[in-house]
Order: structure tokens, then C-alpha cells, then sequence
């Protein structure tokens, strides 16, 4: 289903062929290790290179060309995966067959995507100054805003003191001083290093057929001469001792999280069995958390947890009224502890399975799935196909699934709490 | 089944109406994993007014989103949500003004989840001491909602927008409103509006048309429709009550709300019409290939949080522009400038046409999410039109009518602007104090 073409030393396409959809995509990767850093340049370029070209050089003008393409758009698109940073664009777009007769879509797609990458303007060694800063303003801004939401606010807070020593406890998007930092020429330096250096990964998902798009794009994407570096495999969690962490804000509900390990990443044999515990556990409306905590004791709206597989980090999230977090937090432990003596009944073993099994069956149904589930198979390093990876959740048994929780333990507590604000 | 086909889309619809006045659409998707079912009411936060056989009722703000999650019970202890997760499909809800949506998606068992989702919805079934249970939760949703600034500057915005009607109320009701609810209460609204008669049963994926038909044949009786009328006409001013509201909270910077209130075009075709005209011009107006957005972007007025567009319930209608912004008044008073500099000159012909071809790019590309399809195919139905006959409308509208709807919708008198600033900073203009009592 999917085809792979080297296009050049590093450059690596994906195609996936597929006519059932009213639009295609077409995504183009930097790949960085996670790093302090570079993070926050990573996060910045992006949205830098969409800021104007040489030949399209404000926002309005590359605005008017995307309209011109039938509503086209083309996104910055920065992801992590374990100890791996992604940097890039991704574009969006309308099928050929709905154009006028004789339009194009891709080519002229494609050829916008390089003319992004490779074209912007600059200035004394640099990107456009106030590009930059601009954006930087922006890049701060929108890192300031996860406190908008107190649920993610808190999961930050969380992974943050959890991973102080692991990669995964960087943000994403980098700090806001670390924005602060960069200069127009300082990250254009990066850009040109990364463009020689990392591996790029090129994904396609429509109606055209790959040989075509590998011929189009391979003389396009040229970054001329090119020094790879290969990247350090993916590593395991990076402990340090944990902490249990209060911290108060002006809320009115209180959000509990609590960070657990276990060596199972999803590189170990019994990361099924992981997966399958998570969901049995908290993921979902038939989750133990869900089935107790919530419609049980009434404790809480929001409860669910999270599996993060290239650390072996199991987190819990709950939104709750702030004098039953002892109860809460016991209530969590307990169900866990359940399942680690198998109190497991056969149904709900057989839900676990069904809801993972139905996702997977599902990851061909979008553009964006299909793109982001063969992305992240190759950035964390176990490329399975969908039917591969249903045949080892289906191959899950009580045992195992029980072992696989016995590996859980408690690393960190945060609880964000109704007072005066400490931040 | 009637099959209804739109080769600009390439998109196919079967119809049917049963006996029982319940309508079924289905959208088949040859092909794809994944099929979903929706099935709606047409009935939502806002109807909390009705006569029933006659009786005139008036039922507490949130009772329709309190039934959302109570019709998850069924008699003998059965668990809704777990039998639908043993046929490998997940089942969900929702509650807006004007509708309540149950749903589920799956990649198999289709028919029987189906017949699940047709049984639940149309079994009601509300003890004590569940409705006592469900309280604790819904508090802690709506206590989630003050903690959210998008939800509260959103609720407060149409607390000064409109005086009398209940979109002025949150969806969820309030601690004291969902404190007055009963078994009773809950009963008499399922009697008179879950009826097969007032919902519509929406399918996408790839399924046999008439198996659906089938199933709801099977599960819904053919029982007679109460006679059940909302009361929704209310009276509004075509101004808003107040121009301005501000609050504080734990923010990292200022973010606003603003809205044009606009008259309702009737319903059906006309509003649809009206709906497309507002959305070219907010397109045109503040979109991100506007030249205003360019402006406002380049001054580091508004950043890529902004966006807006037309929304219209029952009685109701408004054009909206949200986002962050460190001067949300300056960039309110910007998008009034800029709607009286296009009124006047008017929208040149090739960036009008060039506007709705990538308009209609655009909503072509999102016919590839099977959720947003269903979602738009039920709230287009009860707004009394057929959602895949959008581009025969966009083709008919002219710059002109965009051009007039701008004069007659964006003006300072129709506009109402909802701020929240940080609690840490000192407030930027006018009066503000904390948004929880």
C-alpha cells in the first residue's frame, strides 16, 4: 500500500495511492533529535518560511495563491516522537477531478512547497527581520497559551518535573526565552545546517500515481550538496527521583495528574500488552477510571490516562473538586492495582482489544491518519502495517496483560489546586 | 429508498421518511473502514419552553444536555457504553442550542450497534437516585466551563448580545438551574421531542441504504406523535443590549470575542443563502487572504489564534471574529473601518470569483471527514435544506449581496465585543473585575 523511493541521499518519499478521498497531502519533514538547544528554532522556522518568498513576499500574497489553488492550505507542522523533534510543512489539498478542466493541483502544489523551503527573502545573512520577530512574538504567545487550558497546563507541568532528565520533559515547542533568543541570522544558519543535514521525509497520500510523484518531486526538492547525519536511536525514560508537586492558580476545579513508568516501550515485545492495559485501564468510556471514578462515586467529570510508548510513560489526568484528590489519587491506585491481580472480566478484555483494534482498522480512512500513522512508525522505529499491529493487540492474553501492569509504578504526582496564583 | 445524486461531489444520498415521521439519510462511502450513525433530535438547550397535549411547560436552562446523559441508562442495569465497546463501536453525544446528537463509529457489527444506538436513545429510563449521581458529574463539567476562557467569554458575549433569547444561557444550565431537575422533568421532555417524528437518522459509510431502513422499521414504533410545540419566538432588539463586557482570569494574554448581531433570514433556502453570503463576507472582510487580516497580522494586532464566521440558530443570527489580541478594541474598531471602506468600493470581480472558488475548495476538501459530513447533512436538514446542494448556492451569490450584507450586518451599533484580560496584569481599557462572583 504505501511505496518507499529514495530520492536522493537522505531524502526519503512515501506515497500512498488511494482515490477514495476528495483531497490530497503532501507533507515534508526535517528530522532533529530533541534537544534544548534547537527546539525552539525548530518550532520557529516553519512559520517563518510561510511568512513570504522571494516571489510571493507577504502573507497575502501567499494567501491569494493558496485561494487560487482551490482553497489549498499548507500548515507548519512540529512533532516529537520519543527523543526525535519533527520540523516542516504540511500541505492540503482539493482533488484534481473536482478543478476546472485541465487544472493542475499538484504540480503547482509542489513546486509552491519548494519555493517555501528553499526561496525566502533575506537580509544581512539572515531571514527577514521582521519576519522573524513577528513570528517570534507569535511563537511565545501561542506557548503562553497552554495555560489557557488547565487540563494541558497541568500535563505539562507534570511531564516537566517527571522527565527533568529525559528529552521528554522538554516542551515541544521550546521555552519562551529560549524563543527570545533567536536571531534572523541565527536561525537562518540553522535552516541552511538542517536542510544538509537531517534526514527529510516526504509524504504523499491521493490520486496520482507514486511513480509520478517521486518524478516530480525528486529534481524539485534539491538541497544540493548534502551531508546526513544519522540520528542516535530512540532511548528509554531517563529516571530521577519523583516528587509529589501542589502547585495553587485562580481555578475553580482542581486537575490531578499522576506520572507512572514501566520498562515496556513500544519497542519491547509486550508493548501490546501495554497498549491493551491502557485501554482497559483509562482510556475511554468503558475504562475501569471511567466505569468507577466517574459514573461509580460521581468524583469527576474528565479521567482518563495516556500511553506514550517511546518512554514507557503511563500519565492520569482527572478534573476534580479539590477536597477529594486523596480519594481521587487512591481510587486511581486501586484500579490499577486491580488489574494487576488480573480483576480483569473477559469483557472487558474483549472492549480493550475492540476499540484498539477499530482504530487501526481506521487508519486508512483519512489522509491526515494515513500520514500521520506511517510517519510515526518511522520516527519511532517500528514500521508495522495496521494488519500487523492488529494481530499482536488480538494475540494479548490475561497474563500478560496483568505482567505488563504488575511493571507499572507511580513516579509523580502534580495537583493543580484552587488559591492564589503561584506562578 | 429515494436516491438523490451530486455528481459536483461525487457524492450520493439515499432518503426515506418512515410511517412514523422518522427521516433516514444515508451517505455511502464504498470503500472505507469506518462507518458512523448519527441520530438526532431536533432539540437542544434553547427549548425550554413548550406546550405538551396542550399544557404549556417551562423546564430548567440544561435539561436537554441532563437528558444527553441520562438516556445512557437502561432498565435491568444495563451498560449503554460497554455493549456498544463489546461490538468494537464507540458511542457518543452531544448537546447544542438547537439539537442533541448520539453517535457512534465502528468498523464492524454495524447492524447491531446500529439497533443499539435506535434502542437507547428511544428508551427512557430515569431513576432517583441516578439523576441524584449525574449531578455531581455535570457540576464538574460546568465547573470545567469556568475554568475555560473560551467557554466563558463566549457565554458572557451572548449575555450582552441578547436580552430575552436563551442563547443568552449556557447549554450546560447553571449550578442552580441543574439543581431543579427531576426524573419527571426529564421524562416529559424525552416525551416531547424523541419522538421518531421530530429526528433524523444519518448514516455514512460504507452500508447498504436499505439495511438502515431496516433496523429503524425494527427498533421505533409506530406510535402516534404527541402534539408537541416549542414556544421559540423572541423578541429582540436588532441592537445588542450592551456593547462591551470584560472580565479577568488566569489568561496568559488578552483574548476577545466579538459579534455583528444580524437578522435571520427565514428558514430554508433563504437562511442557507443568507448563511453562504455571511461566510464570503467574512471571507472578505477579515479573512486570512484578506487585506485586512494581512494589516492586522503585520501590526501583531491579531495572531494566527484569530478567525471567525456566520452563526445562526432559531431567531437568531451573527457574524463572530475571535482570538488573542494585546488591543481587542483596536482590532474591533479596524474590522468596522474596513467593512464601511468595502461597502463603499465593493469587491472587484476576479477576487470575488477567486474568494469562492477557494471557498468552495475548501468545503469539497472537508466532505473527506465522515463526521463533519453527518454532522452538517443533520443540522442542514433541520434548517430545512439539502447540505450536498451547496454549490449550486455559492455559484448564485454575487458580490453585490456580500457587499450589502457587510453595510447592513457590520456596523458599531449591532456590534458586541467580551474580553478577557490576564488576573497578573493591570486591566488594558475600561473597567474589568474577576468573571467567577
Amino acid at each position: 500500500m504505501i511505496q518507499t523511493f529514495s530520492l536522493s541521499p537522505g531524502v526519503t518519499l512515501r506515497c500512498c495511492c488511494d482515490g477514495r478521498f476528495k483531497q490530497g497531502c503532501l507533507s515534508l519533514q526535517l528530522v532533529r533529535p530533541m534537544g534544548a538547544d534547537e527546539a525552539a528554532m525548530n518550532a520557529l522556522l516553519p512559520t517563518v518560511l510561510l511568512r513570504g518568498t522571494v516571489r510571493h513576499p507577504s502573507l497575502r500574497s501567499i494567501t491569494l495563491a493558496l485561494d487560487d489553488l482551490y482553497g489549498a492550505s499548507v500548515s507548519p507542522q512540529v512533532r516529537r516522537v520519543g527523543d526525535y523533534q519533527t520540523t516542516g510543512l504540511y500541505c492540503g489539498f482539493m482533488d484534481e477531478r473536482f478543478a476546472l478542466p485541465g487544472d493542475r493541483v499538484l504540480e503547482p502544489m509542489a513546486e509552491f512547497l519548494r519555493e517555501l523551503l528553499l526561496e525566502s527573502p533575506l537580509e544581512n545573512g539572515g531571514f527577514l527581520e521582521r519576519y522573524v520577530e513577528s513570528e517570534k512574538k507569535n511563537l511565545i504567545s501561542s506557548i503562553q497559551c497552554d495555560l489557557n487550558d488547565k487540563q494541558a497546563y497541568a500535563m505539562g507541568r507534570l511531564l516537566k518535573i517527571m522527565c527533568r532528565e529525559d528529552s521528554f520533559g522538554l516542551p515541544r515547542l521550546g521555552e519562551p526565552e529560549q524563543v527570545a533568543a533567536i536571531t534572523p541570522q541565527g536561525l537562518y544558519r540553522h535552516h541552511q545546517r538542517i536542510l544538509a543535514q537531517s534526514a527529510v521525509q516526504l509524504f504523499y497520500v491521493g490520486s496520482r500515481a507514486p511513480e509520478q510523484v517521486a518524478e516530480l518531486l525528486a529534481p524539485l526538492l534539491d538541497f544540493g550538496r548534502r551531508e546526513p547525519v544519522p540520528l542516535p536511536p530512540q532511548t528509554d525514560f531517563h529516571p530521577c527521583p519523583g516528587q509529589d508537586v501542589t502547585e495553587t492558580m485562580d481555578v475553580t476545579q482542581g486537575k490531578l495528574c499522576l506520572g507512572f513508568t514501566t520498562p515496556i516501550t513500544n519497542r519491547e515485545p509486550d508493548y501490546p500488552a501495554m497498549q491493551v492495559l491502557n485501554q482497559v485501564f483509562g482510556a475511554g468510556m468503558t475504562s475501569k477510571l471511567f466505569m468507577n471514578l466517574r459514573e461509580k462515586e460521581s468524583l469527576c467529570y474528565s479521567i482518563g490516562s495516556g500511553y506514550y510508548g517511546s518512554k514507557g510513560i503511563l500519565t492520569v489526568s482527572a478534573g476534580i473538586d479539590s477536597a477529594q484528590r486523596d480519594r481521587v489519587q487512591a481510587g486511581i491506585l486501586h484500579q490499577l492495582q486491580l488489574c494487576a491481580q488480573g480483576e480483569i472480566t473477559p469483557g472487558e478484555l474483549e472492549n480493550a482489544k475492540q476499540g484498539l483494534l477499530s482504530g487501526l482498522r481506521a487508519a486508512h480512512d483519512s489522509p491526515g491518519a494515513i500520514e500521520s500513522y506511517y510517519s510515526g512508525g518511522v520516527l519511532s522505529g517500528v514500521q508495522l502495517s495496521p494488519e500487523e499491529a492488529m494481530a499482536r493487540i488480538q494475540a494479548v492474553t490475561l497474563p500478560r496483560l496483568c505482567r505488563a501492569a504488575q511493571s507499572v509504578r507511580l513516579h509523580t504526582a502534580y495537583f493543580l489546586t484552587e488559591g492564589r496564583s503561584d506562578r | 429508498m429515494k436516491r438523490y445524486s451530486y455528481p459536483d461531489l461525487d457524492e450520493t444520498l439515499y432518503r426515506e421518511t418512515l410511517p412514523n415521521g422518522l427521516e433516514i439519510a444515508v451517505a455511502p462511502r464504498r470503500g472505507f473502514a469506518r462507518k458512523i450513525a448519527y441520530f438526532v433530535t431536533n432539540y437542544g438547550s434553547i427549548h425550554t419552553e413548550f406546550t405538551l397535549d396542550g399544557k404549556k411547560c417551562t423546564v430548567p436552562a440544561g435539561v436537554a444536555h441532563y437528558l444527553e446523559h441520562k438516556m445512557f441508562e437502561l432498565p435491568g442495569g444495563r451498560d449503554v457504553t460497554g455493549e456498544f465497546a463489546a461490538l468494537g463501536a464507540a458511542v457518543n453525544a452531544f448537546t447544542s442550542y438547537d439539537m442533541t446528537a448520539y453517535y457512534f463509529a465502528c468498523t464492524q457489527n454495524f447492524e447491531a450497534a446500529l439497533e443499539l444506538l435506535l434502542e437507547f436513545v428511544s428508551t427512557p429510563y430515569f431513576t432517583q437516585e441516578s439523576v441524584e449521581r449525574e449531578r455531581g458529574i455535570i457540576q464538574q463539567e460546568i465547573d470545567m466551563n469556568l475554568d475555560s476562557p473560551d467557554s466563558v467569554i463566549f457565554d458572557r458575549l451572548m449575555e450582552i448580545m441578547y436580552e430575552n433569547h436563551p442563547v443568552r444561557v449556557p447549554i450546560l444550565g447553571t449550578g442552580d438551574s441543574i439543581r431543579e431537575i427531576t426524573p419527571e422533568i426529564l421524562e416529559v421532555c424525552h416525551r416531547a421531542f424523541y419522538h421518531p417524528g421530530n429526528m433524523l437518522l444519518c448514516v455514512v459509510g460504507d452500508v447498504e441504504p436499505e439495511a438502515v431502513a431496516a433496523a429503524a422499521r425494527k427498533i421505533l414504533p409506530d406510535s402516534p406523535r404527541p402534539d408537541a410545540r416549542r414556544i421559540c419566538h423572541w423578541q429582540e432588539a436588532p441592537v445588542p443590549v450592551s456593547r462591551l463586557t470584560q472580565c479577568t482570569m488566569e489568561v496568559a494574554m488578552p483574548t476577545f470575542s466579538m459579534a455583528f448581531k444580524c437578522i435571520p433570514a427565514p428558514p430554508g433556502e433563504a437562511a442557507i443563502r443568507q448563511e453562504m453570503v455571511a461566510d464570503l463576507a467574512a471571507e472578505a472582510l477579515f479573512g486570512e487572504s484578506s487585506a485586512l487580516y494581512l494589516r492586522l497580522y503585520e501590526q501583531g494586532l491579531i495572531d494566527s489564534s484569530f478567525g471567525g464566521g456566520f452563526e445562526t440558530l432559531e431567531d437568531c443570527a451573527m457574524l463572530c471574529a475571535s482570538g488573542d489580541s494585546d488591543r481587542p478594541l483596536a482590532v474591533r474598531d479596524a474590522i468596522l473601518a474596513e467593512a464601511r471602506r468595502l461597502s463603499r468600493a465593493g469587491i472587484p470581480q476576479a477576487e470575488f470569483l477567486r474568494m469562492k472558488r477557494s471557498a468552495l475548495g475548501r468545503r469539497i476538501r472537508a466532505l473527506d471527514s465522515m463526521d463533519g459530513v453527518a454532522f452538517r447533512i443533520c443540522a442542514y436538514h433541520f434548517a430545512g435544506f439539502d447540505y450536498f446542494r451547496f454549490p449550486e448556492i455559492y455559484r448564485a451569490v454575487t458580490a453585490q449581496e456580500v457587499c450589502e450584507f457587510l453595510t447592513q450586518a457590520v456596523r458599531p451599533e449591532t456590534c458586541a465585543i467580551s474580553v478577557i484580560t490576564p488576573s497578573h496584569d493591570a486591566p488594558a481599557e475600561g473597567e474589568t473585575k474577576p468573571c467567577r462572583p
